[in-house]
């Protein structure tokens, strides 16, 4: 599945992308005013490792040009379930609550993830996948890739949305040279 | 942060050298002036609180306390890990501080996080005598912060902790200002039903207990950092920071209830501790408990720390602002909470069931309307003698809903089912619970304990004496541990008062039904009606102090002394090299 699809799979099913969406308000019209949007792999200028612990990234900030396209190789290795996504504050700020949902329903245990829990039909097609191309969800050991293309300057972070670890600090910042 | 990348630059300069660091504190009559009155007591350095010690993990301290009381005095390192006989607890430790003398204590820092610190004598603490120890980590912190504040809470009281405790062995609600009122009986009984209203103070009396003894002292003034109210104690912020607030209870008696208005707290330690980050409106600081929390204030505006005592009969509060001088609302105090039947659930010898069996034939109780005809006098004559026979099973037919009065729908498993001291949050949000707090880098593997130990938090509060499985301190014996084992304690709590149960030496762990993410703390709250589980690894030779924190409980007897028999070096508790002057709180 290549990364549009991905997000246009994202948009009409998950949760989580509602928030994405619901997200955009500060940017007028969709995610790509802000943040950018997903990036072919073909297209990375180049790498970036992002490694999670428990609850920080390292780095803890990273610089790009505008427009560039970065591919991210996301490893978790903390004891916890951890989240990369890449928005605006705004953005993870709508999306925390849809994630304090899949705490509260079990989704999110700790160390781990309920994977059966995450594919249930919550009705009316949602789910509580968690699938959008911004970001990535990984069990403790996991390792995912992000392929994201920056668009303009602006306010925009990664940041792990688990509940209360983006208060407790777990973002970065992104730098635009 | 900046001083982690100074002591990183130095440890990069000294790589084989052991931080050292050496520190003096003077033990001091002072003046306290919290606003409301200006009283005599007890500091460090000449002020109450004393200095905020700031240590490093991995450093071994040296701490120089001399003595320019005229009585004997002790400083305890609360939730620190050390060796026995430097925690500070005279009859148990050591001997204690003479007038005139300087103590040396010496041990290494092997932990991080946010303690405190107090006198162990008499009732030196109450009087003034605590501080406040903040430990750096050697690695980073699991959260992040632009700056730091410690805020300190304290129940201040005109009286002496001396006189404090003759009034209450005299007259146990002497600081009870809350007490039901005649008139309320009968608010009480319009609203509820004669009957109800009858049989709630009936059981009440059974129990020596008022309702409204939710606190038995009142009539504080609730100190942030040693300011009263008025005197408003504030913290500096540029708009968009996090800022880590360090909450410290050092009260004697007070539990507070804590909130910032427009700023949720995301709580990452928990005695020092870090927990997985939760995000809360509002929290509840038990006697001796700690609590780290992030907030990010983003407007140029003041925020209100407010701190409402659990019983609300008083209140602590503080400013967060961007200017010095801005101050913002602050709240009124919320309805008293008064505690409800569910409270005193877990007293054995209270007769649930004889209400039932109570005599009422003579006594119209039925008739609402008509109460000056209600002879109370018929009440001294009901038929208790019947109470053995007692059925218990009839409680479950008690209508418990009617007599909870619970407000909100917030149910915690902390309290008892219908407790009326249930927290809820000011705006209707989440107020943290027990059960929220799951470690966030477990210390210990998880493992089955090897016996249980219950301890029955029992007392009598019309002769104001306070003791465990009904043995107070003076009259029990030593609890023996050995090396090694991990003991499960069962803590029972059959009065209605709440009670910080502190372990000295050791962790305990908060049984939260999390497993291996269960905390580690080094006070536990166990409230009225409810029974807590907490596991301790027995890892530290020597002997120590276990008891109530709450500073008149612990000098009425609610205290043990235990025994940890074996060890690595077998560092067996030298008993008679101690003083035996008992143990003190």
């Amino acid at each position: 599945m290549n990364a549009s699809k991905l997000f246009v799979a994202g948009m009409a099913l998950s949760m989580s992308a509602t928030a994405f969406a619901a997200g955009a308000h500060d940017g007028g019209h969709g995610h790509g005013a802000t943040s950018g949007e997903p990036g072919k792999a073909s297209e990375a200028s180049r790498t970036v490792t992002v490694e999670m612990y428990d609850n920080y990234y390292e780095p803890e900030e990273i610089s790009v040009k505008p427009g560039e396209t970065v591919r991210f190789v996301v490893e978790n290795k903390g004891n916890l379930v951890h989240e990369f996504s890449v928005g605006t504050p705004d953005m993870h700020e709508a999306h925390q609550e849809k994630m304090m949902m899949m705490v509260e329903h079990g989704v999110i245990q700790g160390g781990k993830l309920n994977h059966d829990m995450m594919n249930m039909d919550m009705g009316n097609g949602h789910s509580m996948k968690h699938d959008d191309p911004n970001s990535v969800l990984l069990e403790p050991g996991q390792s995912k890739e992000v392929v994201w293309k920056f668009s303009d300057k602006g306010n925009i972070e990664f940041a792990c949305n688990v509940p209360g670890h983006y208060q407790a600090g777990m973002y970065g910042e992104v730098n635009f040279e | 942060m900046k001083p982690r990348f100074l002591t990183g630059l130095l440890s990069l300069l000294m790589p084989a050298m052991v931080l050292a660091g050496e520190y003096d504190l003077t033990v001091d009559r002072v003046k306290i002036d919290t606003g409301d009155f200006v009283k005599e007591g007890i500091g460090y350095n000449g002020a109450s609180p004393g200095p905020v010690m700031r240590f490093k993990e991995g450093e071994n301290v040296r701490i120089n306390v001399t003595n320019n009381l005229d009585e004997i005095t002790s400083i305890h390192w609360h939730g620190l890990i050390l060796p026995f006989n430097q925690d500070g607890v005279p009859g148990i430790s050591f001997p204690g501080i003479k007038p005139g003398e300087t103590f040396t204590y010496e041990f290494p820092i092997q932990q991080a996080g946010t303690y405190w610190f107090h006198s162990h004598s008499g009732f030196q603490e109450p009087d003034g005598a605590y501080g406040a120890i903040v430990i750096e980590p050697e690695k980073r912190e699991p959260f992040r912060y632009d700056r730091e504040y410690v805020v300190q809470l304290t129940d201040k009281h005109p009286h002496s902790g001396d006189r404090i405790m003759r009034n209450l062995k005299m007259m146990p609600d002497y600081y009870n200002r809350e007490q039901q009122t005649v008139g309320e009986f009968f608010s009480d009984a319009s609203e509820n039903g004669l009957m109800n209203t009858v049989r709630d103070r009936m059981a009440w009396g059974d129990m020596r207990m008022m309702k409204a003894d939710v606190e038995d002292l009142q009539g504080f003034t609730g100190l942030i950092n040693g300011k009263g109210p008025d005197q408003n104690w504030t913290g500096l912020f540029e708009p968009g920071e996090r800022i880590r607030l360090r909450f410290i209870n050092s009260s004697a008696m007070t539990y507070f209830d804590i909130r910032i208005p427009g700023l949720d707290m995301t709580v990452v330690q928990a005695d020092g501790n870090n927990v997985q980050p939760v995000s809360v409106d509002e929290f509840r600081i038990g006697v001796a408990e700690t609590y780290d929390v992030i907030v990010r204030p983003k407007d140029e505006q003041a925020y209100t720390i407010f701190a409402e005592s659990m019983g609300r009969s008083g209140y602590a509060r503080a400013t967060l602002a961007p200017e010095e001088g801005m101050e913002a609302a602050v709240p009124q105090l919320r309805e008293a909470a008064r505690l409800t039947m569910a409270d005193m659930g877990g007293m054995p010898g209270m007769d649930h069931g004889s209400m039932a069996g109570m005599d009422h034939g003579n006594m119209d109780m039925d008739s609402s309307e008509d109460m000056s005809g209600m002879d109370h006098s018929s009440m001294e004559g009901m038929d208790h003698s019947n109470m053995d026979s007692m059925d218990h099973s009839n409680m479950e037919g008690m209508d418990h809903g009617s007599m909870a009065m619970g407000k909100g729908g917030q149910s915690d498993p902390f309290y008892a089912k219908g407790s009326g001291l249930v927290p809820t949050a000011a705006n209707g949000g989440k107020f943290l619970s027990y059960a929220d707090l799951k470690a966030q880098d477990p210390l210990y593997e998880d493992r089955e304990p090897t016996r249980e130990i219950e301890l029955r938090l029992t007392g009598n509060m019309e002769r104001y004496t306070w003791s465990i499985n009904g043995v107070k301190y003076e009259d029990a014996d030593p609890i023996r541990l050995k090396y090694g084992e991990r003991v499960r304690f069962k803590f029972v709590n059959e009065t209605m008062m709440t009670h910080p149960m502190h372990l000295h030496g050791m962790w305990s762990i908060l049984d939260v039904g999390a497993g291996q993410w269960n905390p580690i703390k080094h006070t536990i709250n166990v409230n009225p009606g409810t029974t807590v589980y907490m596991e301790t690894e027995v890892d530290a030779p020597g002997q120590w102090a276990f008891h109530c924190h709450l500073s008149y409980h612990a000098a009425a007897g609610m205290f043990r002394k235990v025994i940890i028999e074996g060890g690595p070096d077998s560092t067996q508790a030298k008993t008679d090299v101690i003083a035996e002057d008992g143990g003190e709180a």
